[in-house]
């Protein structure tokens, strides 16, 4: 444990300092970021520093009251920050904040619909309050091209005979759906997912996906994620954790997983001492059953294995998951706050 | 979209979901639009008129129903605007406060719809008033048409104010309404005449914004006809000086507050 700490603190001081895409440039810049709420004592966002580069998937993922939303408010301008520096898409978010909300797009946690509204409603209300196009009181009255891009996007999420019900016939999922469909009407520049994909079955999840990694792709749009599901952040271009208000890790998904997590081999033989011998090289460790503990981090199983002339009885290849990677990362640091 | 087109096209979207969500339960709006005179001026003003009146030379039904039209197409407003705080607990405020518009906007959407759907009230009322034979010439309908508006608007301004105030939950916002409306109500001399009011009620009477959009009303109504100096407190342009200086204040504090509200949690 006390190898994988020192491995992440390098790895942490590092991602923090230089981590950042060759090709893209910084269009979320977020610098000593600072929220406490009011009548409380800890901060709920404590002195956080990030980059989110040009066209990347960034997921920004943490446990409960981490600090997620608060952060992902602030960058959309709904909550005011107690100090710090954030500039997206060139704009500073003190004195420019109405042309931020010009460029990007949410999908809350919350679905933010107005259940009296039929769905179409609530995206023709969308669109007139971003000025994308003049009101008119009638669907029929509008104009072709809003027709056109909201019955393609309807078309391909699977609501376009729902479009014209209203929202209280609607599904959660179908909720969701819609808000994907809004969020994407005026073709933002960086589009803010607040745990997006919750309350959605595997199959709509995966259809979202689909979806946003072709908006992602086709559009070059930003996407910032926020997610409980870890397996969903294997989607991202880079991963950030935040714990406790502060950022503990910012990397790629395979960074995360490669470096902050043990990679072992399991072996065992009916000659355990032979085995041991074969194995020095490699630093091996007895587990607590008698079979032999292998770490690997620039080897391959592979090239550890061609080493191995002892008949093996037993061999298993452990490989962290993200959610491993994860877990340990969020542990760590709890385990350092009960410690302090 | 240049950037004023874009605020005059927010306004309009806001105020008309305003309308739209109103006649989508236009059962429930029609059944309470016209319930509201009918208990206010048949029954509470009926029995006031026919016990508590015989001194007074003008008729106290048609003197009632002025203020009542006032007050109620003030509430409506104010009850539409702190609906605001009803679209928070819903999560809806924050699709307006995502679009890239000015605060002022959304708060003028929220104000314009109510007015136009208070507009349904004000029918009722007018309706009611014939149905029990109140006289109302053409020019007095003519202006309470006219200052509708202006009375809608001082309304909403008050609304946005209040729900400012009254912010933390929607209950808390209408009762916030229901205080400061009743309030305003019994002490405005929109119900009951204020000309002879002193002392700590004097003073309330004067500083209640409803006391000056009734009187402005009634002296539209009243001019040149023996009644104006006995009902009618100052002069209509006094009252105009006056509701636009606490329209204006109260528009600009309440999105203030309620903003900062929204922001500085």
């Amino acid at each position: 444990m006390k190898r994988l700490s020192e491995n992440s603190r390098l790895i942490n001081q590092e991602n923090l300092k230089e981590n950042k895409l060759d090709t893209g440039f910084s269009i979320i810049h977020v610098s000593k970021l600072v929220k406490k709420y009011r009548k409380t004592e800890k901060a709920a966002v404590d002195n956080i520093s990030f980059d989110v580069y040009a066209g990347e998937l960034f997921a920004f993922l943490g446990p409960n009251g981490a600090g997620k939303t608060t952060t992902i408010s602030i960058l959309t301008t709904t909550l005011a920050k107690s100090s710090g520096k954030v500039i997206i898409a060139g704009n500073d978010l003190d004195s420019q904040a109405k042309e931020i909300r010009q460029d990007i797009g949410i999908i809350f946690q919350n679905p933010s619909l107005d259940l009296n509204l039929t769905a179409e409603e609530n995206i023709r209300l969308h669109v007139s309050l971003y000025g994308i196009y003049a009101y008119k009181p009638l669907y029929r009255l509008m104009p072709k091209e809003y027709k056109d891009q909201i019955i393609g996007l309807a078309d391909f999420l699977g609501i376009r005979e729902d479009l014209f019900k209203p929202l209280k016939t609607f599904s959660g999922g179908m909720r969701r759906k819609l808000e994907i469909i809004r969020s994407l009407m005026h073709k933002p520049k960086i589009l803010f997912l607040d745990e997006p994909t919750q309350g959605l079955d595997a199959v709509s999840r995966k259809s979202l996906w689909d979806y946003l990694r072709r908006v992602g792709r086709e559009q070059e749009t930003t996407i910032f994620l926020t997610t409980h599901y870890i397996e969903e952040a294997e989607y991202a271009d880079r991963v950030c954790i935040i714990n406790h208000g502060k950022i503990v890790f910012l990397g790629t998904p395979s960074e995360m997983k490669n470096r902050l997590i043990d990679k072992y081999l399991v072996l065992d033989a009916e000659n355990r001492s032979a085995l041991g011998s074969e194995l020095e090289p490699f630093q091996p460790e007895a587990k607590g059953d008698g079979k032999i503990k292998v770490h690997f981090k620039q080897q391959t199983p592979q090239q550890i294995l061609c080493r191995i002339r002892t008949p093996l009885t037993f061999m298993e290849v452990h490989t962290p998951t993200l959610e491993e990677a994860y877990v340990d990362l969020v542990e760590e640091k709890d385990e350092k706050k009960v410690l302090a | 979209m240049k950037s004023f087109q874009r605020e005059v096209n927010a306004v309009t979207v806001i105020a008309a979901r305003e309308v739209v969500r109103f006649f989508r339960d236009w059962r429930e709006s029609l059944v309470f639009s016209f319930l509201f005179p009918v208990l206010f001026l048949g029954v509470l003003g009926g029995n006031i008129a026919q016990n508590l009146t015989g001194s007074l030379s003008y008729n106290y039904l048609q003197f009632a129903l002025l203020g009542m039209i006032a007050n109620t197409l003030a509430m409506t407003t104010m009850m539409s605007v702190a609906s605001l705080v009803e679209d928070r607990q819903n999560d809806f405020t924050q699709e307006f406060f995502v679009a890239p518009i000015s605060r002022y906007s959304i708060i003028t959407g929220k104000i314009i719809g109510g007015s136009i759907t208070s507009g349904l009230q004000l029918f009722a009322f007018v309706i009611v008033a014939i149905a029990m034979k109140i006289s109302l010439t053409p020019l007095a309908i003519l202006c309470i048409i006219l200052l509708a508006p202006v009375i809608c608007l001082s309304g909403g301004a008050l609304g946005v104010l209040i729900t400012s105030v009254f912010s933390s939950t929607p209950k808390a916002a209408d009762q916030g309404v229901i205080l400061v409306a009743f309030s305003q109500m019994f002490l405005s001399g929109a119900i009951i005449p204020i000309n002879n009011s002193s002392g700590v009620l004097g003073i309330l009477a004067r500083i209640m914004p409803m006391t000056y959009l009734v009187d402005l009303l009634r002296g539209l109504v009243y001019q040149g006809t023996p009644f104006y100096s006995k009902i009618v407190l100052y002069n209509p342009l006094i009252h105009l000086a006056a509701v636009t200086a606490f329209s204006v204040a109260f528009f600009v504090v309440g999105t203030f507050l309620f903003v900062r509200g929204e922001r500085n949690r």
